[in-house]
C-alpha cells in the first residue's frame, strides 16, 4: 500500500471509531434515561407506599362485662356471634378517658378505635363462659385517622377546620402516645383481607385471589389453544392467501386495545351466554382472548427458531410429522413458547380496562373462592383505591402497586430463568 | 457434441475458470444420453428418466442411474448441477419441499418407491441419510442412536436396545470414545465425532442404503480421514450413495463415479475409469480443471 492510501485509511479509521464511540455513547444514554425514570417511578410508589405495611394498634383493657355483652345464662352460639363487643369497647374508652362525659365527645371518642376491633375482641373471649367478668389487655385495630397522625400524614399547623383530625382527638392521641399505649405493628390485614371502606380494614387479599383465579383461567385456556394453533399454522397448514389472512389477523388482534376485546366480553359471555357477571370464570375468557395472540405469535417464533437440520434429521430417520414435532421441534421450542405465555400472563395480570366492562369493578367484600364467586382483581382494586380521598387509601394503593410490581417482577425473572435453564446450543 | 472429438483438451493448460465455463456451458443440451453404463442388471436401486422441479425451476432434467448392491457410488459436479436433489429423491426427503415436484421411476429392490402403497416411513428406514452439517438431536448420544430403533418398534426390551446403540456405535467407530459418557449431550461432541454418531444413528435401523450429501465438507482432514474409513467398513453391509465436492474422496472411497452437470447425468462408470480415462469432454474438464 501507497504512503497516500494509508493516510487515508488512517483518517477513515478514526472517522469509524468516533461514530462507533458516539453510537455507543447513544446507547448508554438511552439505557440510563429508561432506567432513571425507573427509579424515580419505584422511588415514588415505594416512599408513598412503604408506610402501609405498618398499622397502629391501641392498648384497651376491656372487661367482659356479661350485662353489656347482652349474655346471660347459657348463651347460644348465636348469642355469642351477635353480643354487643362494640359496647366493651366503649366501655373501655370510656374509662381510659374519665374526663370524657358529654354524649358529642363521647361519640368522638368512640372514632378512635376502628369498627373492626370488635372482631378481635370477639376472638379474644373465644365463647368462654369462664372469662365473663374478667378484664384483659388487648391491643386492637385502630383508626385510619389515628394511623395517619402517627405516621405523620396529617399536617398539624393547619387550621382545625382544614384538617380531617379535631383537636380533641389530638388530645386524646397524645396522650395514648405519652403512655406506650399505642404501637405499630407489621399490618397483617393488608394481605388477609378483601375490599373495604374502612381503610385500616382494608387488604389485597381478596383481589390477588381475584388475579389468582382469573390468571389460572386464562392460562389453562390460551396456553393450549395458542400453542396448538402456533405448531397448525407453523408445520401443518398449507402457504396460501387464507393463512396469510389468518397471520395478518393474529398481528392485527395483538394491536386491538383491550377495551374492546371487554366490551366483546360483555356482548358475548355476559348479555349472550349469561356467565356471571364480575367472575375470574368471565375474567379470565376475556385476558385468554387478549393473550391468545402473543402466545401464538412468540409461539412461532420460537418453532421457527428450530433450526431445519433437526427437522431433517429426524425425518430422515423415518420419523413421521407428528413425531418430528412432537419428539424434537416442541421441546426445543417449548421455552421460548413459556416465555412468550408469562410475558402474556404478565400482561394479562396488568390489565384493567377489559375487566371494567364485565363487572369486576364491583365493591367486594367476600374473599373469592372460586372462578364463578365475584371478585375483583390488582389493577381494579389499584384503580378503585386511587380514587378515595382517605390518606390510609393512598399509601395502600401505592402498596398494592408494590404487590403488584412484585409479582410482575417475580414472573419475568421466572421468563428469564426458563429461558436461561433450557437454552440449548445447536 | 460427441465425445471422440475432444483428447486434445487435456494439454491445454488453462486454469482461467472463464475459459472453463464457457465449455461447460457449451458442453449440454436436452438430448445429451448419458456416457458409460448407468443401467445394470442387479442394481439395488434403480432410477429412470427421473425429472425434479421446484417450482420453475426445472433441477433434474430425465436422469437414469442404477446402484449396485453394496457399491459405494459417488457423485461428483460443480456446485447447483443437482446433486443434493437427485440423493433426496432416494428417500423421498423432497416431499418435505412443498414446491417440489419428481417425475420418472424410483425403485429399491424391484419396488417403486413413489407409490402410493409405499408408507414413506418405512422407505426411510430402509434408505436412510446423513447429512451435510453433523445435526445430533440435543439429546444424550444414547438417545441419539437409540431413535431410530425405538420408534420403528426394532428393540423388544432395554437389553436389545443397549446392543443396537453399542453396535452402531462400535461400527462408526465412535464406541470408545464415548462408552463412559453416553448420556451427556450428542451437541457436546467434536464435529467429526458428530458426524460419526449421525452415521451410527443411521445405521441403528439396518438400512440397506445409506445416502450420504457430502458428509466430511465440515471436518478437518483426520476427521475426513476416519469417516471415508469408516465408509470403506460400512460398504461390506450396506449401499452408498455419497455426494462430495473432494474428487480425492471420490477417487478413496467409491467404486463407481457419477458426474452431474446442470440437471444432467453426464457420465458414469467404474471410479478408476473415470479419474483416469474420462470419456466426456465436460467429465474430464471438471476432473482436471480441479486437479489442475
Ligand atoms: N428448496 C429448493 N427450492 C428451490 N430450488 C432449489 C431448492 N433446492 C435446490 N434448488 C435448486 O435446484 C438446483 C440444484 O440444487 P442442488 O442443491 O441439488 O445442487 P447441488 O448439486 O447439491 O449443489 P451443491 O454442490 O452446491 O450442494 C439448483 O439450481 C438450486 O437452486
Ligand atoms: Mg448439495
Amino acid at each position: 500500500m501507497t504512503k497516500q492510501s494509508m493516510s487515508k485509511v488512517e483518517a477513515h479509521l478514526a472517522r469509524r471509531y468516533a461514530r462507533e464511540k458516539r453510537f455507543r455513547f447513544y446507547g448508554l444514554l438511552s439505557v440510563f434515561v429508561g432506567f432513571a425514570f425507573l427509579v424515580v417511578l419505584f422511588t415514588s410508589i415505594i416512599s408513598k407506599g412503604y408506610t402501609a405495611f405498618q398499622q397502629t394498634y391501641i392498648q384497651l383493657d376491656v372487661t367482659y362485662d356479661a350485662d353489656i355483652l347482652g349474655l346471660y345464662d347459657n348463651p347460644t352460639e348465636s348469642d355469642w356471634l351477635y353480643a354487643n363487643y362494640d359496647g366493651l369497647i366503649k366501655a373501655a374508652l370510656r374509662e381510659r378517658f374519665p374526663e370524657v362525659t358529654s354524649r358529642s365527645e363521647k361519640r368522638e371518642l368512640y372514632k378512635l378505635v376502628s369498627s373492626g376491633a370488635k372482631f378481635s375482641v370477639r376472638d379474644s373471649l373465644d365463647n368462654n363462659e369462664e372469662l365473663l367478668g374478667t378484664t384483659a389487655t388487648l391491643w386492637v385495630l385502630a383508626d385510619d385517622d389515628l394511623d395517619s397522625v402517627l405516621k405523620g400524614h396529617i399536617d398539624r399547623t393547619l387550621p382545625e377546620a382544614d384538617r380531617r383530625v379535631k383537636d380533641q382527638h389530638l388530645v386524646w392521641i397524645d396522650s395514648l402516645v405519652e403512655n406506650g399505649e399505642v404501637e405499630k405493628r407489621f399490618n397483617t390485614v393488608f394481605f388477609t383481607h378483601s375490599a373495604s371502606a374502612e381503610p385500616e380494614q382494608a387488604g389485597v387479599w381478596g383481589a390477588i385471589k381475584g388475579s389468582f383465579f382469573t390468571l389460572i383461567v386464562t392460562l389453562v385456556l390460551s396456553f393450549p389453544v395458542g400453542v396448538a394453533a402456533a405448531v397448525y399454522l407453523e408445520e401443518f397448514a398449507p402457504q396460501n392467501r387464507w393463512t396469510d389472512l389468518i397471520e395478518v389477523n393474529i398481528n392485527n388482534l395483538a394491536a386491538v386495545p383491550s377495551i374492546v376485546f371487554g366490551l366483546l366480553g360483555l356482548a358475548v359471555f355476559l348479555n349472550f351466554m349469561g356467565l356471571p357477571r364480575s367472575a375470574p370464570l368471565v375474567g379470565g375468557l376475556v385476558l385468554t382472548l387478549m393473550t391468545l395472540p402473543t402466545i401464538i405469535i412468540s409461539s412461532r417464533a420460537a418453532l421457527k427458531a428450530v433450526p431445519p437440520s433437526i427437522r431433517e434429521a429426524a425425518l430422515g430417520m423415518g420419523a413421521s410429522r407428528m413425531q418430528t414435532i412432537f419428539h424434537h421441534v416442541l421441546p426445543l421450542a417449548m421455552p421460548g413458547m413459556l416465555t412468550g405465555t408469562i410475558i402474556g400472563m404478565a400482561q394479562a395480570l396488568g390489565e384493567s380496562a377489559p375487566l371494567l366492562m364485565i363487572g369486576m369493578v364491583a365493591f367486594v367484600a367476600e374473599v373469592p373462592q372460586g372462578i364463578t364467586d365475584p371478585a375483583t382483581v390488582l389493577p381494579v382494586q389499584i384503580f378503585q383505591w386511587a380514587d378515595l380521598p382517605e390518606r390510609g387509601f393512598v399509601e395502600r394503593t401505592s402498596a398494592a402497586i408494590m404487590v403488584l410490581l412484585a409479582f410482575l417482577i417475580a414472573m419475568n425473572a421466572f421468563a428469564v430463568y426458563l429461558r436461561k435453564r433450557f437454552e440449548r446450543r445447536w | 457434441m460427441n465425445s471422440a472429438s475432444q483428447t486434445a483438451t487435456l494439454d491445454q493448460t488453462a486454469p482461467a475458470y472463464q475459459e472453463d465455463r464457457v465449455k461447460v456451458t457449451e458442453g449440454v443440451d436436452d438430448s445429451h444420453v448419458t456416457v458409460g453404463e448407468a443401467m445394470l442388471d442387479n442394481a439395488k436401486m434403480s432410477m429412470r428418466d427421473v425429472h425434479v422441479h421446484y417450482g420453475d425451476t426445472h433441477a433434474i432434467k430425465g436422469i437414469s442411474l442404477d446402484i449396485a448392491p453394496n457399491e459405494v457410488m459417488a457423485m461428483i459436479g460443480p456446485s447447483g448441477c443437482g446433486k443434493s436433489t437427485f440423493l433426496r429423491c432416494l428417500n423421498r426427503m423432497n416431499d418435505t419441499i412443498d414446491i417440489c415436484r419428481v417425475n420418472g421411476k424410483i425403485q429399491l429392490d424391484d419396488q417403486d418407491i413413489y407409490d402410493s402403497n409405499l408408507d414413506v416411513v418405512a422407505l426411510r428406514a430402509r434408505v436412510g441419510m446423513v447429512f451435510q452439517k453433523p445435526n445430533p438431536f440435543p439429546k444424550s448420544i444414547y438417545d441419539n442412536v437409540a431413535y431410530g430403533p425405538r420408534i420403528h418398534g426394532l428393540a423388544s426390551n432395554k437389553a436389545e436396545l443397549d446392543d443396537i446403540v453399542e453396535n452402531s456405535l462400535t461400527k462408526s467407530g465412535l464406541w470408545d470414545e464415548v462408552k463412559d459418557r453416553l448420556d451427556t449431550p450428542g451437541t457436546g461432541l467434536s464435529g467429526g465425532q458428530q458426524q460419526r454418531l449421525c452415521i451410527a444413528r443411521a445405521i441403528a435401523v439396518s438400512p440397506e442404503v445409506i445416502l450420504m450429501d457430502e458428509p466430511c465438507s465440515a471436518l478437518d482432514p483426520i476427521a475426513t480421514a476416519k469417516i471415508e474409513e469408516l465408509i470403506g467398513e460400512l460398504s461390506e453391509n450396506f449401499t452408498i450413495a455419497i455426494v462430495t465436492h473432494s474428487m480425492q474422496q471420490a477417487a478413496r472411497v467409491s467404486q463407481r463415479t457419477a458426474y452431474f452437470h446442470l440437471g444432467k447425468l453426464i457420465e458414469v462408470g467404474e471410479t478408476s475409469a473415470i479419474f483416469t480415462n474420462p470419456q466426456h469432454k465436460l467429465t474430464e474438464d471438471y476432473i482436471t480443471g480441479r486437479f489442475g
